[in-house]
């Protein structure tokens, strides 16, 4: 008895041992690229010239980050570096997730408790800009974009990742509103609120979970768009994914690792920020169980 | 605190028609209770006494506006839902003033009115508390409270009841019972427990497939059901329905009935002429288990008392009564008898039929025979 028991219990060691030596040899594979990538923006040119390609670096030099921020020649922009580029990145994604996000919530309570006649075809049709394509809206949206007169302008971008992200965001929040008592609503409308009212104190309060995942999902599309961001700007208005592009691609005589290793890290850091911070109030939500009626 | 009239309300989904023409006058100060089975329409209408959904055609009318076409909010009705809808965000002192802020009473008005609420329903200690903190009997007070504090016209109960435990049920019966006798407002109450029904209500309105099939006291509508439906819906065991026949016996009109191999002819009240004018037909009869107990001595000489023997197939004693299963006219009948006095299964005992309490009914239509 004894001895089964025991060797049960070794089984379930054994077992886990197993699990988590897959679990970290995964992790570690996907993380060697970044570790390189990380070490090599801080060596300078010298080293990488005459030692490998991979290695780590011999002395910390911050020098490559200023380059790629700040000092690098892209294209034929008069202000130098990345920076410009992931301003304009900034100035197109922070009011593009706000919007697309509210106005998915918008959708999201209208079509889950409003419902009116012909709302679920609404839907449907609103569910097939989830499954468009990019490339099948740039010319119908260069068009549009065209006669509205924001063609290359960053108010162009904004709408255009509103457009098509507001598919995605309706659909979280409808399939997450849809789960939430009917009853709510209908508790309100007796206890006297209206539409706005009930939408901005009790249906947004429970909103948190689903606000930071489509938040997370937003930001991250229209970040690291690259495709609508080449296609609809102007080299005023060009995103960091734009500009990282062209860094590297325009780049004369010697290929400068270090510096396009640290521009490519300086272009992913928001949307790994806003991971760590999101991610945490996504937990607590989940954990929270306010929700449940 | 209000009178309520609802003339002809028809309501619609598409070509689905839930409710049918709804008529009910209930008088201020009255408990009435909704009874049926799901999808009868119950909560539909209480939905468009709200006015959270659009009656398709008919009038509502409380104490004398007619509201319609009124929004809910203007028609000065609480309601208390099923699953309680207490807003999860808020505590329960917010919950309970919600509704108070949005009619812009003054704060101070507001926070006796909660603690007054909160002393009636017990629930002073819980009034910081979140939704989610709370027990089920809890959460149903609050969702009271809540109804409570706006002093409305009208309280619509929509089986407020039904996700407790058995025992705080009928605790909370109790209570609401008497909150009603002391605040004395006008309720309409859905339930499909009919013991909820019977305790409470005033009146209570039997529905079916959106039409409303007896609306009367719930000892009328024990007594007296209209038809084979609320026969069957109201009362716990239901009542035996049998099919039998009338016959003719010495010069008298009698339901013919077969028990284990011998014919009984059981008598037919007097009042009962309709029933008595079908000789040869076949008519349900139905009768409650309680009205065929064992032979009680100086009760078993009525006019209307026949006794039967019949052999017990089952016996399910509840304690105060053992319910006994036997075989009339080939069809399965309850009778309950007193526990002392109930044998045991494949015994044969007489039984007492009280056909004063019998009641007839069509076998076509299922309409009660008059």
């Amino acid at each position: 008895m004894t001895v089964k028991h025991s060797e049960r219990r070794y089984s379930e060691v054994t077992g886990r041992a197993v699990l988590y030596a897959i679990l970290i040899i995964v992790a570690i594979y996907y993380l060697i690229p970044l570790a390189i990538m990380i070490s090599t923006s801080f060596r300078d040119m010298n080293d990488i010239r005459f030692g490998h390609l991979i290695d780590l670096p011999s002395s910390l030099s911050l020098e490559a980050w200023r380059m790629a921020w700040s000092e690098v020649q892209i294209g034929a922009r008069r202000q130098l570096g990345l920076r410009p580029y992931f301003i304009n990145s900034l100035l197109i994604t922070i009011p593009a997730v706000t919007i697309s996000v509210i106005v998915g919530a918008l959708n999201g309570y209208v079509l889950s408790f409003w419902r009116f006649k012909g709302s679920n075809i609404f839907f449907a049709l609103l569910l097939f800009g989830c499954f468009l394509p990019f490339q099948a809206i740039l010319l119908p949206q260069a068009t549009v974009l065209g006669k509205i007169g924001l063609s290359g302008t960053i108010p162009g971008l904004i709408l255009t990742h509103v457009v098509y992200g507001v598919a995605f965001t309706t659909l979280f929040y409808r399939n997450y509103y849809v789960s939430l008592p009917g009853e709510l609503v209908k508790a309100a409308q007796l206890d006297g609120a209206g539409f706005w009212r009930i939408f901005w104190r009790i249906i947004l309060p429970l909103s948190t979970p689903i606000t930071v995942v489509a938040v997370i999902w937003q930001f991250t599309q229209i970040w690291n768009d690259f495709l609508f961001g080449v296609a609809f700007s102007s080299p005023r208005s060009q995103p960091v994914t734009v500009g990282l592009n062209n860094m590297v691609n325009s780049s004369t005589g010697e290929v400068r690792y270090n510096v396009d290793m640290a521009g490519a890290i300086i272009a992913a850091l928001p949307t790994l920020a806003v991971y760590i911070i999101a991610g945490k109030y996504f937990v607590r939500g989940l954990t929270a169980g306010s929700v449940k009626g | 605190m209000a009178n309520l009239h609802i003339d002809n309300v028809h309501k619609s989904f598409g070509d689905t028609h839930i409710l049918k023409g709804i008529n009910m006058d209930i008088a201020d100060g009255e408990f009435i209770i909704l009874v049926g089975p799901s999808g009868c329409g119950k909560s539909t209408l209480m939905n468009c006494i709200a006015g959270l959904e659009q009656a398709t055609t008919g009038r509502i009318i409380i104490e004398d506006e007619d509201v319609t076409e009124a929004m809910p909010k203007d028609r000065d009705i609480a309601m208390v839902f099923q699953s309680y809808a207490l807003y999860p965000n808020m505590n329960v002192w917010k919950n309970i003033a919600f509704g108070l802020e949005i009619r812009k009473m003054p704060k101070d008005e507001i926070a006796s009115t909660v603690e007054r609420v909160a002393d009636l329903l017990q629930i002073r200690p819980l009034l910081k508390r979140k939704p989610s903190q709370l027990s089920g009997g809890q959460r149903q007070r609050v969702a009271m409270g809540r109804a409570l504090a706006r002093d409305p016209k009208i309280f619509l109960f929509d089986e407020p009841l039904s996700n407790l435990d058995a025992k705080l049920r009928v605790e909370m019966r109790t209570e609401i019972k008497k909150l009603h006798q002391r605040l004395k407002t006008t309720i309409v109450y859905v339930t499909h427990d009919q013991i909820e029904a019977m305790t409470l209500a005033n009146r209570i309105a039997v529905m079916k497939d959106g039409m409303i099939q007896q609306f009367g006291s719930p000892q009328e509508v024990y007594d007296e059901p209209v038809n084979l439906f609320v026969a069957g819906f109201m009362g716990s065991p239901s009542m035996n329905f049998i099919r039998c026949k009338v016959m003719e016996h010495q010069g008298e009109a009698h339901i013919r009935m077969e028990v284990d191999g011998k014919d009984y002819n059981l008598p037919i009240p007097k009042q009962e002429q309709a029933v008595r004018q079908r000789i040869g037909q076949t008519v349900i009869l139905g009768i409650r288990p309680e009205q065929i107990t064992h032979v009680i001595p100086q009760q078993d000489a009525g006019p209307n008392m026949a006794s039967v023997d019949g052999k017990i197939i089952v016996t399910e004693p509840t304690g105060a009564d053992t319910l006994t299963l036997i075989r009339m006219n080939d069809q399965e009948v309850n009778c309950r008898v007193h526990p002392r006095e109930a044998k045991e299964p494949g015994e044969t005992m007489t039984f007492m039929i009280n056909m004063d309490k019998a009641i007839f009914f069509d076998p076509e239509t299922e309409d009660r025979i008059i």
